[in-house]
């Protein structure tokens, strides 16, 4: 498998104690070995000629206390695509991505079962890192969420707590050109995040997100608070970014879904049981799942006719 | 607001429906009046095209608004697309009828061989029936239905190709009036393609697949 872009630092330093220095995306990285999930992507006979997997997600069961949230949920994403994750409200669509950076052990009482494998290493190894995880794996949010301090110090603060000090004023307009978001701030790094528009905040966030140069960002949500103009520019800005990150895109809107996944996951809530829980229903390319889904369920929720 | 748009698309496909009714009547008025040399019904017939034209208009600005106001997705996205499309057809059709009615006009004076207006009359009655099959495909999303239009057209095919032998059999002064019944022949002809391209919408609203029956280089 050859990408166009070089290939992230191999797995197993997510198990290494937090380094000061580790060699991301953009970091100097020209000896690192190929990598054995893309050699064993590359054999398996289901995966999507020119997709390499990122994620392995296996047999997921979350449940909060007694309730069931998601079940026995199997599929794989993969690098440099953007994979939308739709369905109604209660499937698990959030419960489902916030696994995939162990957001979802902050709730307390929650079970996760089943495996994920990240670049074919165990993400809930006992060794690995949770705040490795969440700097390799970086989420954006419904609402825009900046700290009440400058412009600048958002995105400087990530960067600041893992001790990635040298070069932080590149590393800060780096992270903002990426956001689409530079030629709005760059006169105006001192003042207050909290006076920008929402739309830029989002992009803000997305930069804070940046600056610490993940592998894959998690969206949840991220244009529903937003007006149409901002909406289109974080879609187009996630365009832009799929050529270097993978994106996973948790939307209520579908039309959203459909301008902006190349594959599109639909999940629904499913009784077993006597158990309400979301399970996975359907996943295929965004054009399929739009003009073609080969499940009733899924025709049913995209044209409207659920329930 | 998905129960209102649900009706609307029901709406456009009934009047959809009701111009193809107009088409068949067309194909039918315009077989006849050549059969019976009846120049009145081809006057008739070259004026009702503009009753197929009003539904024709009325449907593309109903597909307009609703691609507009609606995105249709999936099953109602493919049945938006075919309707645009089987439209189209038909409205040609109906142009094709028009044509014929002209030529009949046009050959009235020329004196007629029986068996070249036997033959077109057969083809007209053809067009007519594969006019009807194509349109119950669509209607009952019918595959078995759409396919049989291959065949179906076959036959009217064949009996293009007979019009040419006949037409070239005829003497020196019958050959204009030839000349002209080998248009219409044509004409008719092509309205049996159409059918098979309505056929054709009926499969992709069906399978989500867009193939044609035949391969036209053939």
């Amino acid at each position: 498998m050859t990408g166009r872009h070089p290939p992230p630092p191999p797995v197993h330093q997510l198990v290494t104690a937090r380094s000061h220095h580790l060699p991301g995306p953009l970091g100097d990285d020209a000896s690192v070995p190929v990598e054995l999930a893309e050699v064993a992507a590359a054999a398996r006979p289901d995966t999507p000629p020119g997709r390499a997997t990122v994620f392995e997600i296996d047999a997921l069961t979350v449940a909060y206390g007694p309730n069931v949230a998601i079940r026995d949920v199997s599929l794989e994403l993969y690098r440099n695509v953007i994979t939308a994750v739709i369905g109604p409200s209660g499937c698990g669509k959030s419960t489902f991505i916030r696994c995939l950076n162990r957001m979802s052990e902050l709730v307390p009482g929650v079970q996760v079962e089943g495996a994920i494998r990240y670049r074919g290493e165990d993400l809930y190894g006992p060794q690995v890192d949770p705040v490795e995880v969440r700097r390799r794996i970086g989420m954006v949010f419904q609402r825009p969420n900046p700290f009440p301090k400058s412009i600048y110090d958002n995105v400087a603060f990530a960067p600041k707590a893992l001790g990635l000090k040298d070069g932080l004023d590149a590393r800060v307009e780096q992270a903002l050109r990426r956001a689409a978001l530079w030629d709005e701030v760059k006169d105006r790094l001192k003042r207050s995040a909290l006076a920008l528009s929402g739309g830029q905040q989002q992009r803000l966030c997305i930069a804070r997100a940046l600056a610490v140069e993940p592998e894959v960002i998690l969206l949840d949500e991220p244009a529903s608070a937003l007006d149409p103009i901002s909406t289109a520019a974080i879609e187009d800005l996630m365009h832009e970014l799929k050529r270097e990150f993978t994106l996973v895109i948790v939307t209520h809107n579908m039309q959203q879904a459909a301008r902006v996944a190349d594959l599109t996951a639909f999940f629904s809530l499913e009784e077993r049981e006597g158990e309400r829980a979301g399970v996975l229903v359907e996943y295929d390319e965004t054009a399929k799942i739009f003009t073609h889904p080969s499940d009733p369920r899924t025709e049913g929720y995209v044209t409207g006719r659920f329930g | 607001m998905r129960v209102t748009f649900a009706e609307e698309l029901g709406e456009l496909e009934g009047t959809l429906q009701g111009e193809g009714e107009l088409v068949v009547r067309s194909i039918r008025a315009a077989t006849r009046a050549l059969v019976e040399d009846d120049l009145e019904l081809a006057d008739e017939v070259i004026a009702f095209d503009d009753d197929v034209d009003a539904r024709y208009v009325a449907i593309e600005r109903g597909i307009e608004s609703l691609l507009a106001r609606q995105t249709p997705v999936a099953s109602d996205l493919r049945l938006v697309l075919a309707m645009l499309h089987v439209n189209l057809h038909l409205e040609r059709m109906a142009d094709y009828c028009v044509t014929v009615a002209k030529l009949t006009k046009l050959a009235a004076a020329g004196s007629s061989e029986p068996r070249i207006v036997a033959n077109l009359a057969e083809m007209g009655v053809r067009a007519e029936e594969m006019t009807r099959v194509a349109l119950r495909s669509f209607q009952h999303r019918d595959l078995v239905r759409a396919e049989a239009l291959v065949d179906l057209d076959e036959l009217i095919d064949r009996a293009n190709r007979r019009a040419v032998e006949h037409v070239l059999e005829l003497g020196a002064d019958q050959r204009e009036w030839g000349l002209r019944m080998l248009v219409l022949s044509r004409c008719l002809e092509r309205v049996g393609d159409h059918a098979v391209d309505i056929g054709e919408q009926t499969a992709y609203l069906v399978t989500g697949e867009f193939r044609e029956f035949t391969d036209a280089s053939h």
